[in-house]
């Protein structure tokens, strides 16, 4: 009866993978349709890419601060929609709205508020006497601004995802702690994110996988650029695939890619599978 | 009881088929629908009109456009065509890109169509835009034909020229020259206005300036020659005109420049296609009617080197369509069908006959302009690794425009990628 799951399952998962590393140990025209073996020379002619090397590091700082600044305001509203008070329930389903967008509408919403020229963040700027910032065009700070976006998109799912595990935490050990003398931060540090610990875990390893494919914002906000700047390894590999149609280069790109994932994976699942056996 | 079911409705699917067919073929023409994979915004509009034109004469066709971005439009037809499905009957190409159609082997063969038919190219179509539709390209065979007849040209605003007293410029250092006098005396005025996002927008901005300096990317023999002390001057000189460009001139695409020249905060373009300033003398949408000048660029150690950008149409060799798509082809280039789309959706033509129709001539004062550029411009370099090199060469390009490497590391580091390329 498992037979046939497992067989769809590999050949999902499995064949496509397997391809693709086929694919990345020759020089491969998709265009002009040849294919020449040339061992792990894509590797190596990768790693010695500067394109690719800042990829990683975008990608590296994009995940790190994205997933991090996430988890952090995530907990902090679902904290604050832990009290009751009235409105509460509609409050939680417009702080949810902006998941449930579209990432190229996100996108071209914000592109036009991060506008150097007309967008409104830059009108309020210089209305009280700052200047203007080049939140996409300053190549300091538009990864930064990448990141604000995802912030904005994707703190609501952290919220929604911790919210339901704070409801399994019983109100009396709050209060209790609290009656021990502990202010809010204790109650927080001490009370809430040791309960909380398995349910963090697996909201930022859901988000680290999720942020490390970044792809759609930058295609949408930035091209990748000013210069390289918001460069990433998704938007390397679809360069490479889609534009070049390198298909040695891009396979190799994505097995460097799968093996980082694995790696971060590796590193969570064991942890995860310890807090529930 | 369940066989008898399924031997009824199986009787009575292949009667309705039949019967169908029979009503389909009772009528004048078996019904065809021609895929078209085509471009969003203004090339879109044309190719709606154009196929409604067509099917006013051949209501048996019906049409499916697909309207993508240049770069979706790439993507989607190499895949399709690779693979040989057959999902279109008609497919457009930027010239830049049509090597690597035609080298692959994707194309139909025009020129056997055109002889199958009895008939032959007609002499009307420009010279140069023909001839980037074909492989080899100039004189090879014809595998598309040339639908939009793009040119990038050069426009300042002669109303502030005058008033400063500047002379139309002939030469890029009188740009320079022009954009610094606007800057001391128009502090409402940008004086440089042109396309920095990276890729191919700051790379068809550059591309005028590096061929008038007497640099270029490739050589006629495909050898990369940008490394050369004429390429950095270009380059120099281009960082120099940016200082005058706004601040954000980096993420500019063509919907930045195309606003600030038409509603008169930008001074000179130093690239503007067709398709942007149809309607530059249109009081509704413009506030600089008659106050614009459209010619070809300006030189400097070279003449001027206006940059061809033709649309072509073909046809895919794995179409099922041919005849039918061969038929529309010649009608949507047709002298008649040019001069309708140029008329009532303002995109440019590729034929002599319609540059020079008196009444399109007073619609689009830069018409002779637009002529002399496609039939003395310049085309991209003809080589099936364009799009790889175009978006180095952008890339290192921008990273100059931004202050983060300098025009001599932009010049030697571009140089370095493309051999990459090209090796």
């Amino acid at each position: 009866m498992v037979a046939p799951t497992v067989g769809v399952v590999a050949f999902l998962t499995v064949y496509p993978f397997v391809t693709v590393f086929s694919n990345s140990l020759f020089e491969y025209d998709y265009i002009a349709g040849t294919r020449t073996f040339v061992a792990l020379d894509n590797y190596r002619s990768i790693v010695s890419d500067p394109q690719f090397v800042r990829s990683v590091v975008n990608t590296t700082l994009f995940v790190a601060l994205s997933t991090s600044s996430q988890t952090i305001a995530g907990l902090v509203l679902a904290l604050l929609y832990y009290e009751r008070f009235r409105g509460r329930r509609i409050a939680t389903t417009i702080t949810a709205f902006p998941m449930m967008l579209s990432t190229m509408v996100v996108s071209a919403a914000w592109r036009t508020l991060f506008h150097f020229d007309i967008g409104p963040l830059n009108v309020i700027l210089q209305r009280i006497g700052l200047g203007r910032v080049g939140w996409l065009i300053n190549p300091d700070i538009a990864l930064l601004s990448i990141v604000v976006v995802d912030l904005w998109q994707w703190t609501p799912f952290v919220f929604i995802m911790l919210q339901a595990a704070l409801r399994t935490i019983p109100r009396e050990y709050l209060e209790a702690a609290r009656i021990d003398g502990n202010g809010t931060i204790g109650v927080v540090s001490r009370i809430v994110v040791p309960l909380l610990g398995p349910h963090l875990l697996t909201v930022a390893l859901l988000r680290t996988i999720d942020t490390f494919r970044l792809f759609a914002k930058v295609y949408a906000l930035t091209g990748g650029g000013p210069g390289n700047a918001t460069e990433t390894i998704s938007y390397y590999i679809y360069r490479e695939a889609y534009r070049y149609f390198n298909l040695g280069r891009a396979g190799a790109a994505s097995v460097l890619a799968f093996g980082v994932i694995a790696l971060v994976a590796a590193v969570y699942i064991p942890r995860l599978l310890k807090e529930h056996p | 009881m369940k066989r008898v079911v399924l031997a009824i409705c199986g009787l009575a699917i292949v009667a309705v088929s039949l019967w169908a067919r029979g009503v389909e073929e009772s009528g004048t023409e078996e019904s065809i629908t021609l895929t078209i994979a085509g471009r969003d915004g203004a090339y879109g509009e044309a190719m709606e009109f154009a196929t409604a034109l067509y099917r006013e004469q051949n209501p048996n066709v019906e049409f499916e456009i697909l309207t993508l971005s240049g770069s979706a439009l790439f993507e989607q037809t190499v895949v399709d065509l690779r693979s040989g499905a057959g999902s279109y009957d008609v497919i457009l190409i930027d010239d830049p890109n049509a090597p690597q159609y035609m080298a692959a082997g994707w194309l139909a063969d025009l020129d056997e169509m055109y002889a199958q038919r009895g008939v032959s190219l007609d002499s009307d179509f420009i010279g140069p835009a023909v001839g980037v539709g074909r492989f080899p390209a100039g004189d090879g065979t014809l595998y598309a034909l040339p639908h939009v007849g793009n040119v990038a040209l050069f426009a300042y605003r002669t109303d502030l020229f005058e008033e400063y007293g500047l002379a139309p410029p002939d030469r890029w250092e009188q740009v320079a020259a022009a954009a610094e006098v606007l800057a001391q005396n128009e502090p409402e005025v940008t004086p440089v206005l042109f396309r920095g996002s990276k890729g191919n927008p700051i790379v068809t901005g550059f591309l005028p300036i590096l061929w008038a300096f007497g640099g270029d990317v490739l050589n006629a023999e495909g050898e990369v020659v940008l490394d050369s002390p004429e390429s950095l001057a270009a380059l120099e000189f281009f960082l120099r005109l940016s200082r005058f460009a706004p601040e954000g001139v980096a993420n500019y695409q063509s919907a930045q420049v195309r606003d600030a020249l038409y509603n008169g905060s930008g001074a000179i373009a130093i690239e503007v296609w067709p398709g942007w300033i149809a309607n530059i003398n249109n009081p509704d949408e413009s506030a600089v009617v008659d106050q614009m000048q459209i010619r070809a660029h300006p030189g400097q150690v070279r003449g001027s080197s206006p940059m061809i950008g033709i649309w072509l149409a073909a046809i895919p060799e794995s179409s099922r369509n041919k005849d039918a798509a061969f038929d529309f082809l010649t009608f949507l280039t047709s002298e008649e069908t040019q001069r309708r789309i140029a008329r009532e959706v303002g995109v440019p033509p590729t034929r002599v006959s319609v540059h020079q129709d008196p009444e399109l001539q007073e619609m689009y004062f830069w018409y002779p302009a637009q002529l002399d550029g496609l039939q003395n411009g310049v085309a991209r370099p003809r080589t099936d690794r364009w799009s790889e090199i175009e978006s180095n060469l952008g890339e290192y390009l921008q990273l100059a425009l931004i202050g983060e490497i300098s025009a001599r590391e932009a010049i030697a580091q571009a140089d370095e990628q493309i051999r990459d390329i090209v090796d």
